[in-house]
């Protein structure tokens, strides 16, 4: 046994908010969660600029970056800055998601498969509108039962 | 639709692979399952949670950046439950890790977390929700009182300090709220512009009927307190007794006394 459940949010950092939504929710299927209320103090006190949306089991605040940050080359769809993202598509849909992403014109490289005694299956990689790397796969270990995530807002 | 089931893993770049991969499983507690299994020629190492999400650790050839140039606030936050986060304090500060959480005051009462940066300085807050997050502990103040109908208009919010609760005068009466959000425990703040009750620790909102009008589906509504008014229009109002609700309906407004 572990001595952690999951991870339950991240924040990255985009260049636009809504060019962010339009991806996340638009073409992902995420949900908007939460948005700055400027007439707040919240940002007096501190609080980032941010949108967050809402995926299946996990969070990601967007926080507006400080200054433009440099992209990686058009051509590369497979990286890290540091960390990637990297969500599940059950095995019977990772086709389609390949086709949802060339009808929204989203560029993919892949897919890859993994070394077979592992739990990883075929990964897909991507890049968001502001060049954060993610990465989509099915996992061999899709049948095993783990204990349920709390979802965000639950527990 | 793309169809994506959730979240699968967080890949990690790292300097020294048996470094890192000592400090998930001894100061984070991820459980190690094994070398290579990601189709790539770098040394790669991938540690379990008890759900079915994931790290991958990968060892790069050139420094770590855990953060793109610009970019602020990123972070990844580790879930655990109660008695895991007791025992990672432990097991923190026997390590001789200092215990702090920068933004105690942004939180909850019973939400706890853990900042803490792995060996190349990627950040990460472990957290916890406190399972007794939600009591109700009473201030003990007794009865509030709280003006008179004539000092109210409809759709009037007034918030009081004592006792932690609002007055909210609708057009058929008044009622009493909590002023404790029923997510967990922050405290709302009332909105004039947005005609919202607000909680600043998850965003959750509230209408002035008390209900929550949020993404988080499953919060009930805003709880009540005794309200009463007197013959002269003298508004009491007892919070220390808590009345919980489903619904808002319209039997829990006091009607002015005519
Ligand atoms: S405590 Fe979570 S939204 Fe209020």
């Amino acid at each position: 046994m572990a001595e952690l459940q999951s991870v339950n949010h991240s924040a990255i950092c985009v260049h636009d908010l809504q060019q962010a939504i339009d991806f996340y929710c638009g073409v992902l299927g995420a949900r908007e969660a939460s948005a700055t209320d400027f007439v707040t103090e919240d940002v007096i006190k501190g609080r980032s600029l941010h949108r967050s949306i809402i995926i299946e089991d996990y969070l990601i605040a967007l926080m507006l970056a400080r200054d433009f940050m440099p992209m990686p080359p058009d051509e590369q769809l497979r990286g890290t800055h540091g960390f990637r993202h990297a969500f599940g598509v059950p095995r019977d849909r990772f086709k389609n998601l390949m086709a949802v992403f060339k009808q929204n014109g989203v560029a993919y490289e892949g897919p890859v498969e993994h070394h077979a005694h592992g739990p990883f299956g075929e990964s897909i990689y991507v890049k968001d509108p502001s060049g954060n790397f993610l990465e989509f796969l099915w996992r061999r270990d899709e049948g095993v039962r783990y204990d349920g995530v709390t979802g965000v807002g639950e527990g | 639709m793309a169809g994506v089931s959730g979240f699968s893993h967080l890949v990690v770049d790292v300097t020294d692979l048996d470094r890192s991969e000592a400090f998930y499983r001894d100061v984070l507690g991820l459980e190690i399952l094994g070398r290579g299994f990601l189709n790539d020629e770098r040394p790669n190492s991938t540690l379990a949670f008890n759900t079915h999400h994931r790290i991958v650790l990968i060892q790069v050839p050139d420094k770590v950046e855990p953060f793109r140039p610009n970019s602020s606030s990123i972070h990844h936050a580790l879930m655990m439950n109660a008695d895991q986060f007791d025992r990672a304090e432990e097991r923190l500060r026997g390590l001789g890790y200092k215990i702090g959480d920068n933004r105690a005051q942004f939180r909850a009462v019973g939400d706890r977390n853990i900042d803490i940066f792995d060996p190349d300085g990627h950040r990460y807050q472990l957290q916890t929700y406190n399972p007794n997050a939600r009591a109700f502990e009473p201030e003990n103040v007794g009865e509030v009182v709280c003006g008179n109908v004539k000092d109210y208009k409809v759709g009037d919010v007034k918030a009081f300090v004592a006792g932690k609760f609002f007055v909210v005068r609708r057009a058929e009466g008044f009622f009493a709220l909590s002023r404790w959000c029923t997510h967990r425990k922050g405290l709302l703040a009332w909105k004039p512009d947005h005609w919202c009750f607000y909680c600043p620790m998850h965003g959750v909102t509230y209408d002035r009927k008390g209900e929550n009008t949020s993404y988080f589906h499953d919060v009930p509504p805003m709880s009540a307190h005794p309200l009463s008014i007197a013959a002269d229009g003298t508004i009491t109002v007892r919070p220390d007794e808590l009345i919980e609700r489903e619904s808002f309906d319209e039997s829990q407004l006091v009607a002015v006394p005519c």
